[in-house]
């Protein structure tokens, strides 16, 4: 009763705060993408109360959208310093190293974010990445494990969740339980283009060709995701070749030159 | 009645049982030695703070023998000023040491005319003109150089008149004779286009880093055709080479189809790989995608570095082996023939992730334990100046991984000696055998420290055998020539002539067998290079082999 009411105060406080309308109107414009009018809204809300978490927050994450991860760095730890349990905060501190692949710095940071509300998907989520870039496989996957089962228990897992851990598990040669995996991301998102080409990639492995390839080309026919069309070409390649179809496998390969070239010509 | 073993049968049991017991695995294990052999080397990089492109990618070394004496000798490339690009100290000079054959080196670099010039890269060796004596080629930022070995111990440079200049910031460089005709041809990869004035900034303004490759416009690869009379002739558009722009770093070359002709393959820097398959009649295709080996299996290009191409599972057809960067992992393609590509081995060789937190420069497939399965050595360090973004040093113990025959590579780095744990900036690396002991040692170049020579000193280590070819109608090194060995107890073992190993460097030509436990090969089968074939039965191991040509009259 008494947290609940000391939290009335400070979200009343907040409120009072000279800067906080003035936030809350930056806010809106970032939601509606207007970010100009966005960054002055915050930067007014800043100069009538520097200390203001939400629009230090705000200001991070637009910094953050223009690649000034060393600016947002410091509007996070002005926020974290006023509010070291500002979770969302330290969740994009921990973003601001991750993007910089500064991994070494981004593993405290999404360790406290987690510390902080262990029940935040994301937080979970990055935590695992980060892990699993430095080396360590077995507690990503268990993060990753555990970023399912907090989905699972609100009802809604998602797909992005579930890739990570299929592919370590493809890493680490675990094709059955990748398969799992898999299976239940083209389940849930049939139209999602990284499910299947990591479906794909999984039947390769299995020397399931001509599954490979019907899946790879449900991956390429599909727009979205973080999956290029130079990815899912390589993968046909080798697909359609293990199914004896070698024109096809041809075809992909032109393809995928032909996508290349202007690339490298540069 | 029971079964009762007769007398020698039971003594053959035992022998066999105990023979057996004692087929423990040998220990691979190196004395790092260069201080007291004398080989003093730094490869300076001139880097101040500016963080240009080039301090990055330097550091080649060549293992050959200038001289003829049968001791192997060594070659470092410099670095030099940025952004003058010369040398304008002795700390710049590229150096050369002769190998006095008690496993010390002499600094003959004066003597030999080998100080160099400008920012250099890469060395590659094998004699190109024929005469017996290895000549070097040595590429750099702003052009390469051709080395004539004169016999004298001294060396000309005849870069001008063979029109091997380059122009182009080459960083590595391989001998081959792609249209066996007898005469070396010369294959340059070449990087980016880079310029010191123009040279973009990356990270933040409080912490500048090296920018990524993706910032720098690509380059064409090169191939120079060897005219046989001290010139070449520029063939990179006419061979179809021209036609693919990458960021070329390591060169190998092996026949991957058996068709007689050497094929090409050129780890690129964050673009795809090219393997160039040579059609015969000066024209090459490349079809780095059709065989599997141009990316990652999940469509990523690597930060490829050094390559090897030699076969890991004695097969008979030559593999690939490629270094990349953290988070990449070593890539390793086994070849199963019958044009069916490569196919991907890392992940259940086990080499995939256990190579996943490294970042590789040069790297080789010899076998180290001689015991008939070739082993990997990788030089590693993480790009210079990356420890705010590892947290953690960039400096790197190199590793060796041993070959589980043909199924597993087993990092044994542990192991193999107190020095060989200690960390630093690796990058090339040269194999050969120093002290002709049969055990293959490594040469390395460190950034900014002093080189290192790792000498084999593996215990219970296998036979050998090294075969030192002499071509008469093919090029003299025998380079492109295939072995094939047949042992008594029914293995058989192969491996080509190639100095173009790793990642901007040379190796040793002699071509390397461990026999196991076998002091003598049944027959010795060399496929030279046009394909003449030779035979020799019974041949004695644990000793370099010398082979001429025999050319029909």
């Amino acid at each position: 009763m008494i947290g609940l009411t000391a939290l009335v105060c400070i979200v009343l406080a907040m409120q009072q705060s000279a800067g906080y309308a003035t936030y809350q109107k930056a806010n809106a414009m970032f939601v509606k993408q207007d970010f100009a009018g966005a960054l002055a809204g915050v930067e007014e809300a800043l100069r009538l109360d520097p200390k203001l978490v939400p629009a230090l927050t705000l200001h991070a994450k637009m910094a953050m959208a223009s690649n000034r991860f060393d600016l947002a760095g410091k509007s996070l730890e002005a926020a974290l310093a006023v509010d070291p349990k500002a979770q969302y905060a330290q969740f994009l501190y921990g973003m601001t190293a991750y993007m910089a692949s500064d991994m070494q710095a981004a593993l405290p940071r999404f360790r406290e974010a987690h510390k902080l509300n262990p029940a935040d998907v994301r937080a979970t989520l990055y935590l695992g990445l980060t892990a699993e870039s430095l080396g360590e496989t077995t507690e990503a996957l268990a993060l990753y494990q555990q970023a399912v089962r907090l989905e699972k228990a609100v009802g809604a897992v998602h797909v992005e969740t579930l890739l990570p851990g299929a592919r370590l598990l493809l890493l680490l040669g675990r094709l059955e339980e990748a398969e799992v995996w898999l299976q239940q991301a083209v389940q849930i998102a049939p139209q999602d283009r990284d499910a299947h080409f990591e479906m794909a990639r999984l039947m390769v492995r299995k020397g399931a060709a001509s599954q490979a390839a019907a899946e790879g080309e449900k991956a390429l026919a599909l727009a979205g995701g973080m999956t290029t069309d130079e990815q899912i070409h390589y993968l046909l390649i080798r697909a359609w070749q293990g199914a004896g179809d070698m024109v096809r496998a041809q075809s992909h390969a032109a393809a995928l030159r032909a996508l290349e070239t202007p690339a490298q010509k540069e | 009645m029971p079964y009762r073993l007769p007398a020698f049968g039971i003594a053959a049991f035992c022998l066999a049982y105990l023979a057996h017991s004692a087929v423990k695995p040998a220990q691979i294990r190196f004395a790092e030695v260069a201080g007291g052999a004398g080989l003093k080397f730094t490869l300076r990089n001139a880097a101040a703070g500016q963080f240009h492109q080039i301090e990055l990618t330097g550091g080649g070394v060549a293992v050959f023998d200038y001289n003829n004496d049968g001791c192997m000798d060594v070659f470092f490339a410099n670095g030099a000023a940025i952004p003058a690009l010369k040398k304008t100290g002795a700390e710049f000079y590229n150096r050369l040491f002769r190998n006095n054959c008690d496993l010390t080196f002499t600094d003959v670099t004066e003597e030999a005319g080998l100080r160099g010039e400008g920012y250099s890269m890469a060395v590659a060796s094998a004699d190109f003109d024929n005469d017996g004596f290895a000549d070097l080629y040595v590429t750099g930022v702003r052009g390469n150089m051709l080395y004539r070995n004169l016999g004298n111990s001294r060396f000309a440079d005849v870069t001008a008149r063979a029109g091997v200049d380059g122009g182009m910031w080459s960083v590595s460089a391989g001998w081959l004779d792609y249209d066996n005709d007898g005469l070396l041809d010369l294959f340059v990869s070449n990087y980016v286009v880079w310029d010191a004035d123009k040279e973009p900034r990356c990270g933040s303004p409080e912490q500048q880093f090296y920018c990524h490759p993706r910032e720098y416009k690509g380059l064409p690869d090169q191939l120079f055709h060897n005219n046989g009379d001290g010139t070449f002739t520029e063939v990179s558009q006419s061979s179809g080479i021209a036609r693919h722009t990458g960021k070329g770093m390591g060169v190998a070359f092996a026949d991957m189809d058996g068709d007689g002709l050497t094929d090409i393959f050129v780890a690129n820097d964050s673009v795809r790989s090219f393997l160039f398959h040579n059609l015969g009649g000066g024209k090459f295709e490349e079809i780095g995608l059709e065989s599997g080996v141009a990316l990652r299996d999940d469509g990523y290009a690597i930060a490829g570095m050094g390559a090897d191409f030699r076969d890991f599972d004695n097969d008979g057809k030559p593999d690939l082996v490629i270094s990349g960067i953290i988070n990449d992992s070593f890539q390793l393609f086994r070849n199963p023939g019958g044009g069916r590509g490569f196919e991907d081995y890392g992940q259940r060789t086990g080499l995939l992730l256990a190579t996943r937190q490294f970042t590789g420069w040069s790297l080789g497939m010899y076998d180290f334990d001689n015991d008939g399965w070739k082993d990997l050595f990788f030089g590693l360090s993480h790009l210079a100046e990356l420890e705010r973004y590892l947290g953690r040093d960039s400096a790197l113990p190199n590793r060796v991984f041993r070959n589980l025959e043909g199924k597993k590579f087993q990092d044994v780095s542990a192991g193999a000696g107190a020095a060989f744990q200690q960390a630093a900036m690796h990058r090339g690396v040269g194999f050969g055998d120093f002290d002709n002991d049969g055990r293959m040692d490594a040469v390395v170049t460190v950034l900014n420290g002093p080189a290192k020579l790792f000498r084999n000193v593996t215990e219970d280590a296998g036979h050998w055998m090294a075969i030192r070819l002499r071509g008469l109608r093919s090029n003299r090194d025998g380079l492109g020539a295939t072995v094939h060995v047949h042992l008594a107890n029914g293995r058989d073992l192969y491996n080509h002539a190639t100095t173009s190993v790793g990642y901007a460097g040379a190796s040793e030509a002699l071509v390397r067998f461990g026999l196991g436990g076998s002091a003598r090969v049944e027959t010795v089968e060399i496929r030279w290079p046009g394909g003449g074939m030779q035979k020799l039965t019974n041949v004695v191991g644990d000793r370099i082999v010398d082979i001429a040509e025999q050319v029909a009259p």
